[in-house]
């Protein structure tokens, strides 16, 4: 290429080192932008704000604008990532010498490598599971659904379930299994449900508990161990006449409902659900603590797993520190209840989770090498 | 042997000599046997610790030191115990507790003079007061309470500790403790065949099953104020169910002969509220040889934890480093090789003294050596110091030596302000217990700290040699920056890695590497500055002087990620939570920014040496 072809001058620019000490002073900046958004915010809102995402937004209050303002993590990371690889192959000559950098370098960019296929692919949910239950699903708290359930029988019901983000985009909703149509008219992400007051104007819901109730939406909960209580207003329609327009909510316990074709219909907006191929129940659970104190020591969870799909059936102990990785999926011990009967696991699939590991083992080397040849040379020289 | 390697052996020994002089301190003269009473196991705050442990950790709580001045002489922590648990009369009479807060001040009624220590006489009046005060500033989150409210609930918290001390072995003011549970060993079973004979109950049986109810309601007491739990499991209990004496007395089963813990313990009080020194010391004689014979781990391990305390090698570690520190500034003043070779001895003995109490630690706590905020900062000084003692042979101008000394003085400093809060090896959290992660994660991302805190002192000495030398050397400064670049890349090594390494640990935790945690985030802004200080020296956008401006700056930079995060109160890392070192931090990061800033200055004395 020609020194002065338009190509080659953004080539140099991008694999330059100085770009790399601007991306490393930007991610500084973030960094800190990040922790200190996390006392308002909470972690979880602050991350998804200045870290997973490519720009970081600034919506003046009461505005419907609102203007970019600081490069994300998304961004950084991506030029970073691209500035490694580029400097990587256009600068750095194939040597003994630098073959400590090469394999740090290397490393490194796995590691980001690792945090986008985090980003991208990891699902993080739930099960709180009772002593002696089976469960064969995991619920993630921060999404919900809405669950229409047909009774089958007494005891059966067929499950149709709507994901949140469905139910945001969507103003109708149809599907095969339903003799009726969902309107979405309303959808709140966080909302407060209050009892109505006379002064209140009119409800927008028929039938329900929820047309004894006043919904307003409510700002997200920011607090890392609070919950948003999520409202869908929709309306059923049925050959062309209305059913009835509900408010369903997770902070409504009591199930709403209606009768249609002689079947018995049920609304509830819960957590949404991944369901496994195998399931797990809870045979034990030890909370254990320091002699004479309420210091907790360890946390395990004796379950049995039994996937008939691939012939297991077997005892498997989760503790601190101490996950059961099985079909692609981990468990974790994370929290208790209810006296000690119940246990919840936090459930994670991440494709990418060796990423790191090789990582750091690469980079750890790689430095090693680099290292300890310039040492090994300043000191045979300063002799 | 030459005078300077002469020197150097001498002063090593010399140092080793002052770090061992606590250990043949005798403390103040007493006929009661206080150091074998100050070696008794027992079990409190989930291990088991001696008497000594537990006595100086409440004194610190409670009075900020371990010792306590009365009528001219000095009571040990243990002597203080005592006269808490056995003669309460007395010790409420002693000026134990430090009370700043003029609100505080105010609600007592007492004024504030000279004096900041008050006794418990003094504040008793308003006890009633202070807890409902306390009740009404704990429903309140920690980060919104007032000044008062948190000065009021430290106070009620350290006023119940002390209460709790004054009712452990005997119901504070008892005065025959040994009468009283041989009648109740007596009574219990004239008791039990009244309550089941099918006769009408006499006056005389009825009277003496109110009696009976009234001691039991008192052990029962006893055993639910407890401040430790110093009886040893019988034969057949399990290891660690240690008792109380409350438990202990009330306990349905076995006579009073097979409880000898319980019987020495109330003689031991008996005889120490009576003065009765021989008495005392054959009690504990007694309960000696039972716990040699019975349980001789207990009892060894309590004693080797006495030795340490009264060792106090952190203490010793901190003097020594001044000396040496002292001794490279004569050196420097003089260029005498003598001068040197004391210095080099008195830093070696230091970092001896720092690596046997580190050491101790480790063998005592049954754990890799940093757990928590405190052994953080022991540990901190600790490679400071050993890393600038070995670069030191390397490169023979006293920079990393002094460097070393001034970081392994400054963080034991630290580690000895944050022992305040009580047991320092205290038990680790369910989610912490994993020694093997305590082991690599937690180790190698101090050791980065370490080594980061080295290379910003070094920075120090290139700063203090741009403006006080009269001359420049250029060469020095060159073999001084390279040392310091050697630092950062040692520290960028061990940063990344205990960095990654808490991300591992995190994945096999709760299941995610990283969560932008801030205590991860700090960690990650260290390895950040340090990799920025590297590729920027290496494409020369900065040079000796920016290496070093930057390596100052790293010093705020670790300071906020090691001490600054754990103020957001955000997080799963709430291991060292704090808000009294917020204004120490300020100091700490504006006394960096001006000496960086000084960097920044021309050369002093460039214009005399032209």
């Amino acid at each position: 290429m020609h020194p002065k072809n338009p190509w080659r001058k953004i080539l140099e620019a991008l694999s330059s080192l100085k770009l790399t000490l601007a991306c490393l002073g930007l991610l500084m900046a973030l960094t800190v932008i990040c922790t200190l958004a996390q006392v308002p915010l909470g972690t979880h809102l602050a991350v998804d704000r200045t870290i997973r995402t490519f720009l970081v937004w600034w919506h003046p209050e009461g505005s419907a604008f609102k203007f970019p303002v600081f490069p994300g993590g998304g961004l950084i990371g991506s030029l970073l990532f691209i500035n490694l690889a580029l400097a990587q192959f256009l600068r750095l000559e194939w040597s003994r010498r630098k073959l400590g950098l090469w394999i740090a370098h290397l490393g490194l960019a796995l590691l980001f490598l690792g945090e986008f296929a985090t980003a991208f692919f990891q699902v993080e949910s739930h099960m709180p599971i009772e002593i002696g239950q089976t469960r064969d699903f995991t619920e993630d708290y921060r999404q919900q659904e809405l669950a229409v359930a047909a009774e089958v029988d007494t005891e059966h019901s067929a499950v149709t379930a709507i994901p949140e983000t469905v139910l945001k985009k969507s103003e109708e909703i149809s599907h095969p299994s339903l003799p009726f149509k969902l309107r979405i008219k309303r959808f709140y992400p966080n909302a407060s449900l209050n009892v109505r007051q006379p002064s209140d104007p009119p409800p927008e819901a028929t039938g329900g508990i929820g047309s004894n109730l006043t919904v307003l939406p409510a700002p997200l909960a920011t607090g890392d161990d609070q919950q948003n209580a999520a409202a869908v207003l929709f309306e059923a329609v049925g050959s062309g006449q209305s059913l009835g327009s509900f408010w369903v909510s997770n902070a409504l316990g009591a199930p709403q409902g209606f009768m249609v074709e002689g079947r018995n219909y049920q609304f509830s907006l819960r957590p949404r659900r991944y369901y496994l191929p195998f399931s797990l129940t809870l045979k034990e659970f030890h909370h254990d603590r320091y002699a004479g104190t309420d210091i907790p020591k360890n946390f395990s969870s004796l379950v049995r797993l039994s996937d008939p799909g691939h012939g297991e059936d077997r005892d498997a102990l989760i503790s601190m520190n101490n996950p059961l990785r099985y079909g692609g999926k981990a468990f974790y011990q994370s929290s208790f209840g209810k006296n000690d009967t119940l246990s919840v696991f936090q459930v994670i699939q991440n494709p990418g989770w060796l990423i790191p590991y090789l990582s750091c083992i690469l980079v750890s080397l790689g430095m090693l090498i680099h290292f300890g040849l310039k040492l090994a040379s300043t000191l045979g020289g300063s002799r | 042997m030459k005078r300077p390697a002469a020197l150097l052996a001498a002063s090593f020994a010399a140092g080793l000599l002052i770090a061992a002089s606590p250990l043949f301190s005798r403390g103040p003269a007493s006929e009661f046997d206080v150091q074998g009473f100050s070696r008794l196991p027992l079990l409190e705050g989930g291990r088991i610790k001696p008497v000594d442990s537990f006595a100086r950790n409440s004194l610190l709580m409670i009075r900020g030191q371990q010792n306590l001045p009365v009528d001219r002489q000095r009571l040990s922590a243990t002597q203080w115990l005592l006269d808490a648990m056995f003669r309460p009369e007395a010790a409420d009479t002693y000026k134990a507790f430090v009370i700043d807060d003029p609100d505080v001040l105010g609600l007592l009624g007492l004024e504030r003079g000279k004096e900041r220590r008050f006794a418990f006489w003094q504040i008793e009046p308003k006890r009633d007061e202070i807890r409902a005060q306390a009740e009404h500033a704990n429903m309140a989150e920690p980060a919104r309470r007032s000044r008062f409210q948190t000065a009021i609930a430290n106070l009620d918290s350290r006023l119940e500790l002390y209460e709790r001390i004054k009712n452990t072995i005997v119901v504070s003011g008892s005065d025959d403790p040994v009468g009283e549970i041989q009648s109740l060993a007596k009574l219990l079973p004239k008791a039990m065949t009244a309550m089941h004979s099918p006769k009408k109950s006499s006056t005389a049986s009825k009277k003496a099953l109110k009696n009976l109810s009234e001691t039991l309601e008192r052990y029962r007491f006893l055993a639910q104020t407890a401040a430790f739990k110093p009886l040893p499991p019988q034969s057949g209990e399990a290891q660690d169910s240690w008792g109380s004496i409350g438990d202990a007395a009330t306990s349905p089963t076995g006579s009073l002969e097979d409880r000898p813990g319980l019987l020495a313990y109330l003689r031991m009080a008996q005889a120490y509220k009576r003065a009765d020194a021989p008495a005392f010391n054959e009690a504990l004689r007694s309960f000696q040889a039972l716990l040699a014979e019975q349980h001789a781990a207990a009892a060894s391990s309590a004693r080797s934890e006495e030795i340490f305390n009264r060792a106090q090698p952190f203490v010793s570690g901190m003097t020594l480093y001044v000396m040496a520190l002292l001794a490279v500034f004569i050196w420097w003043g003089t260029l005498r090789e003598n001068a040197r070779a004391v210095s080099m001895g008195l830093l070696s003995a230091a970092v001896l003294v720092h690596t046997l109490g580190l050491g101790a630690r480790v063998i005592l706590q049954g754990r890799p050596p940093v757990t928590n905020l405190y052994s953080s900062a022991v540990f901190v000084g600790w490679v400071a110091a050993l890393l600038g003692l070995l670069s030191e042979r390397f490169h023979k101008k006293g920079f990393a030596a002094a460097g070393g000394a001034a970081v392994g003085f400054c963080s034991l400093v630290v580690a000895h302000h944050l022992s305040g809060t009580g047991d320092t090896m205290e038990m680790m959290r369910a989610v912490l217990d994993s020694n093997f992660w305590l082991a690599t994660h937690v180790v190698t991302i101090t050791i980065g700290y370490g080594a980061t805190f080295l290379a910003g002192v070094l920075a120090f000495a290139w700063i203090a040699r741009l403006h006080l030398l009269k001359k420049p050397d250029a060469e020095t400064d060159k073999s001084l920056a390279s040392l310091t670049y050697g630092v950062i890349a040692f520290s960028l090594f061990f940063s990344f890695v205990g960095t990654v390494l808490g991300g591992i640990w995190a994945d096999q935790s709760w299941g995610r590497f990283w969560g932008w945690d801030p205590k991860e985030n700090g960690a990650l802004l260290i390895v950040l500055w340090n990799a920025s200080i590297l590729h920027a020296r290496w494409i020369g956008a900065i040079r000796e002087r920016g290496l070093m401006v930057m390596a100052v700056l790293g010093n705020i930079v670790t300071s906020l990620s090691w001490f600054g995060v754990n103020m957001l109160g955000v997080g799963l890392h709430s291991y060292g939570f704090m808000d009294q070192a917020f204004w120490w931090l300020v100091v700490f990061g504006i006394v960096h920014l001006l000496i960086a800033g000084l960097a920044l200055l021309p050369r002093r004395h460039a214009y005399t040496s032209k």
